[in-house]
């Protein structure tokens, strides 16, 4: 066997009962079952194409993502991953991820997921004041959220993640943080944070802009983050990426092929596949993408051509987004040069304002640096 | 033509009306039933060359036609009808064109009534001495008025007994009366064949082939081509060229005489030379006076324009020496500040005038300005009893080594409905207005005089004014003078350093208030920075407003998966874009919008 290259496969579901008022992630709500179907089939015809192209791979990861992807039955999310197996070789011990909507997973729905070789499982929580979710716009309560947690535990699942947000209009310190403690409490192996970012499109932005919704000001939402990076360390979950944590060993397969560059194939609506230098997106209009794979095409809108200035940027970026930070044999090794050649000023800056750190081996962001990372980022473009 | 046009037969005349009463639609119904030119050519010279001066419905130069005209008697009568620029800014240009005229048609619209500019045009063209003929234009709109206007008409100084012409230029009604009305009531020139030349240069515009195009009225005497002539406010001496009539275009013809309007060139270099306002005499038989009137312009209103991509700085240089041939008033030397780079500081007669050039080097010239806070030329006299003009507050020396400061003021006219008088009276008073006179030209419709400084009136007053009344007041101004004010400077600290661009002179008890209100708008408008940033207003050294922009503690934590990888690094490329496009001061870093909107602040 020549050698095989190790990619992670990315499925896209656009589907959602309703859409939350601060999302602009591509997905529609839509409760058309036929639209469903038609989707399920074109997007195994394009794992059958992908599949005769790439002999030489191995998936080392599969993460079916949204949207939300238990806006499928059990048995349709069965289909779609059994497919993975049929068309691909897969890793046996490859990391398999479906993202879930509490409102929208029962027990039921759980086992055949796990069933169907699903080891993982991230859960939408976000928060646990009804309140809050409800002006969100979210689909669940804290009860769903608690239901399908036990649930997934109950059909085997050893791995799951919960998804928190801050930065939430009208959160107050001690919700968050309630919250906060109630999830470390369930003892989840991983937790991503992320701060509630201002799409001017979305229904919120439009309620910000009319001045109708307020957003708690940087300074304290930075606080929440700052206390909840403590609080977490505490719990002995390990801060591995700006916005990720987990326990030992629990870090996301998956998501670190992102931020370390490497492979991966993205299938569905809107799906975004990275390979040696090339990125390539599929149309996001999903009667477009399921027309053109009925005519046997992929269904590819774009594609992008890193320069080797862009490729050096992300490589940068990405890397400092982990804790661990950016090798710098890494880089070398890569570009034949060090990083100093190219950016010795602005790391120096970044370095007296404090919001860069430099190891023997490594450049890392700093608490400060982790707080205003965009603007460490920004010194890395050119 | 080899006949000598017999004065006795000339009639020169302006129009002169308040924006929109139907100057150039009057003119063109004038043109019309000259038959000087056929309709289509009408469209196509007469009407306002620039856009811009369109769009403004103003005039910045001058435009002389000679029309021939049959009279209802049979004779035949040769009119230059002289289209003057329209706005304040300007009327040292419109003094100039109505000294080259001995009457002028003053259009009134028949709905709106007589305006503050109708009232100081005749005014200006009773000094001259012009007979006046007013002309109720629009009486065919449903809500003209005619009598009412009449009445208002009547009320004006020197109109009273003056017979009052009804037109409408738009169905053509009443046209030919008032060309009869030329023929009878504007006399003809009274200058005199044999006597030495004296021209007066009312407007020049310039040509890259020809120099500097001069527009003359003849006042005495005889010019062609070959006369060995002279410029008399500098004694300069020149051979002529060639001289000419308007038709409208420029048409050669063998000579100007007594009493007629034309041009001339004679090789001038550049429109310096041919001053508005000077006289043109023979050099070899000097006219052994200037006509009189002849006064050097001078910028009032000053600002300074950056280009907003330092590279554009030699185009920008490059428009203003272009746009500075064809317009005399204009002033400019080089400037380098350390928020904004290199740019120039300009002086405008006003600042219609300032707006006209910034439109136009935007417009035609395509760059990008930033135009900082206008300022009024300050006389300073200082403890050494020098005297200095400062035209940019940055450069007011010392407090301890000044005397006192006098700052220009105007005479202001301004009609209004008296039902907004109230509230236009409480805004010249907090602008430091003295009232002077109120009369009443029609039972609700009064007319005030106040004088107050040049100043007060560049930040804010037109709009100000214009949303008090509805739109209904008109405003007219003319400088009087320096006065001594109790003027003093006020610097802005951004992060401890004086930002020379933000410094403004002001009434002393209008500091505090306009210091507060700039610190707190800086505020708003410069984004946090990685440190704080202090700012502050001082004078003399003492601070006396500030306020803080706090640090910037956090961007957003967003997640980053595969899909928004490339959303993501874009969205960061136009940060960066945007951030190597931003002004300095210091350390902090201002982006260009936010550095625009602070200067606009009053
Ligand atoms: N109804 C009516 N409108 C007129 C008459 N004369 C001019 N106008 C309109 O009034 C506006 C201003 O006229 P214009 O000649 O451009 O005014 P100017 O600014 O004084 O040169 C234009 O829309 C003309 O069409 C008129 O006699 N009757
Ligand atoms: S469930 Fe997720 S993808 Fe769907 S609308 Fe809400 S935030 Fe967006």
């Amino acid at each position: 066997m020549n050698h095989v290259l190790n990619i992670g496969l990315y499925l896209h579901i656009p589907f959602c009962f309703k859409k939350c008022i601060y999302c602009d992630f591509f997905s529609i709500a839509t409760s058309d079952e036929q639209l469903k179907k038609r989707y399920i089939s074109a997007i195994i015809k394009e794992m059958e194409l992908h599949g005769k192209k790439n002999q030489e791979v191995e998936l080392t990861s599969i993460y079916l993502g949204g949207g939300t992807p238990t806006a499928l039955s059990g048995l349709q999310l069965q289909e779609i991953l059994r497919a993975c197996f049929l068309k691909f070789p897969i890793d046996e011990m490859a990391e398999i991820t479906v993202e879930a909507n509490p409102g929208t997973i029962d027990l039921g729905k759980c086992k055949l997921l796990f069933q169907a070789g699903a080891n993982r499982l991230s859960l939408g929580v976000q928060s646990f004041d009804d309140e809050m979710l409800r002006k969100l716009g979210r689909i669940h309560t804290k009860e769903d959220s608690l239901a399908a947690y036990h649930s997934a535990r109950e059909a085997g699942f050893k791995n799951i993640n919960i998804d928190i947000m801050f930065g939430l209009p009208g959160q107050s310190k001690i919700g968050f943080k309630e919250t906060l403690t109630e999830v470390i409490q369930l003892k989840p192996e991983h937790i991503s944070l992320y701060a509630l970012s201002l799409e001017p499109e979305t229904p919120l932005g439009h309620l910000v802009a009319a001045g109708k919704i307020k957003l708690p000001s940087d300074d304290f939402t930075n606080k929440l983050f700052l206390e909840a990076i403590t609080l977490l360390g505490e719990r002995n979950y390990e801060h591995y990426e700006i916005s990720n944590f987990a326990l030992p060993g629990k870090r996301s397969i998956h998501n670190q092929l992102y931020w370390n560059c490497q492979p991966y194939l993205g299938l569905g609506a809107g799906a975004t596949s990275f390979m040696s230098n090339k990125r390539y997106r599929n149309y996001q209009d999903p009667e477009l993408y399921i027309e053109l794979l009925n005519f046997g095409i992929l269904p590819i809108e774009c594609q992008e051509i890193l320069s080797s200035s862009e490729k050096m940027s992300e490589k940068i970026i990405l890397k400092l987004r982990m804790m661990e930070g950016l090798a710098k044999a890494e880089f070398r090794g890569l570009f034949g040069t060090p990083i100093e050649h190219f950016f010795g000023k602005p790391i120096q800056e970044l370095k007296e304002q404090g919001l860069l750190a430099e190891s023997k081996t490594h450049y890392y962001l700093t608490k400060r640096g982790i707080s205003l990372a965009n603007n460490v980022f920004l010194e890395f473009l050119d | 033509m080899t006949e000598i046009t017999k004065a006795a037969n000339i009639r020169n005349f302006s129009i002169i009306a308040h924006i929109d009463h139907g100057k150039s639609t009057i003119a063109d119904r004038i043109l019309e039933l000259t038959e000087t030119i056929s309709q289509r050519e009408i469209r196509e010279q007469v009407l306002d060359d620039m856009d811009l001066e369109r769009e403004k419905g103003i005039t910045i130069k001058s435009k002389p036609v000679r029309l021939l005209y049959k009279a209802l008697n049979g004779k035949q009568y040769i009119f230059n009808l002289i289209d003057t620029p329209g706005h304040v800014d300007f009327s040292y240009e419109v003094s100039r064109s109505l000294a080259a005229c001995e009457g002028a048609l003053m259009v009134v619209d028949a709905a709106q009534g007589v305006q503050a500019q109708t009232i100081s045009n005749v005014q200006m063209a009773l000094e001259h001495k012009l007979s006046i003929i007013p002309v109720i234009n629009k009486i065919d709109l449903s809500t003209a008025d005619p009598e009412k206007v009449s009445k208002e008409i009547k009320k004006i100084n020197g109109l009273s007994e003056s017979p009052i012409l009804m037109a409408s230029a738009r169905d053509g009604t009443g046209i030919r009366e008032v060309l009869e009305a030329i023929v009878k009531y504007i006399p003809p020139p009274d200058g005199k064949l044999e006597k030495p030349l004296q021209a007066l240069i009312f407007d020049s515009v310039y040509n890259p082939y020809q120099g500097s195009v001069v527009y003359i009225r003849i006042v005495n005497g005889v010019v062609k081509p070959g006369s060995k002539i002279q410029t008399m406010s500098n004694k300069n001496n020149y051979e002529v060229n060639e001289v000419g009539i308007f038709m409208p275009k420029r048409k050669k013809v063998e000579q100007l005489s007594v009493g007629e309007v034309g041009y001339l060139t004679a090789g001038f270099k550049d429109i310096t030379l041919t001053k508005v306002g000077d006289t043109i005499t023979n050099s070899e038989q000097p006219a052994d006076r200037q006509l009189p009137g002849y006064k050097k312009v001078i910028p009032m209103v000053f600002c300074s324009f950056y280009p907003v991509e330092n590279d554009d700085y030699p185009d920008l240089k490059y428009a203003l020496e272009k746009l500075s041939l064809n317009d005399s008033a204009i002033s400019y030397i080089p400037e380098n500040s350390p928020a904004l780079g290199f740019g120039f500081r300009c002086g405008f007669l006003g600042l219609l005038h300032m707006e006209i050039i910034q439109e136009r080097l935007e417009r035609e010239y395509q760059i990008q300005l930033i135009a900082t806070t206008p300022s009024v030329l300050y006389r300073v006299y200082l403890k050494n009893k020098q005297i200095i003009e400062i035209d940019n507050p940055s450069s007011l020396p010392e407090a301890a080594l000044i005397d006192y400061i006098e700052e220009p003021f105007i005479e202001l006219t301004l009609i209004t409905p008296s039902q907004f008088l109230g509230g236009i009276m409480e805004l010249l008073q907090d602008r430091r207005g003295v009232f002077k006179n109120m009369e009443y030209l029609d039972k609700d419709i009064a007319r005030l005089l106040y004088h107050l400084p040049l100043n007060e009136i560049m930040l804010d007053f037109y709009d100000r004014i214009k949303s008090i009344s509805k739109g209904y007041a008109s405003i007219d101004y003319h400088i009087m003078g320096y006065q001594e004010s109790a003027l003093i400077k006020v610097d802005v600290l951004v992060n401890q350093e004086v930002v020379d661009n933000l410094s403004f002179i002001t009434h002393k008890d209008k500091a505090y208030e306009r210091a507060r209100k700039i610190v707190d708008n800086l505020k708003t408008a410069i984004p946090r920075q990685l440190f704080e940033v202090p700012i502050q207003a001082s004078v003399n050294r003492k601070i006396i407003a500030r306020s803080t922009v706090r640090a910037l503690k956090k961007n957003v934590i967003a997640k980053c998966y595969g899909g928004d990888i490339s959303r993501k690094r874009k969205l960061l490329e136009k940060q960066k874009a945007g951030k190597k496009r931003m002004k300095r001061i210091g350390k902090v870093e201002i982006p260009q919008e936010a550095f625009m909107s602070i200067l606009k602040i009053d």
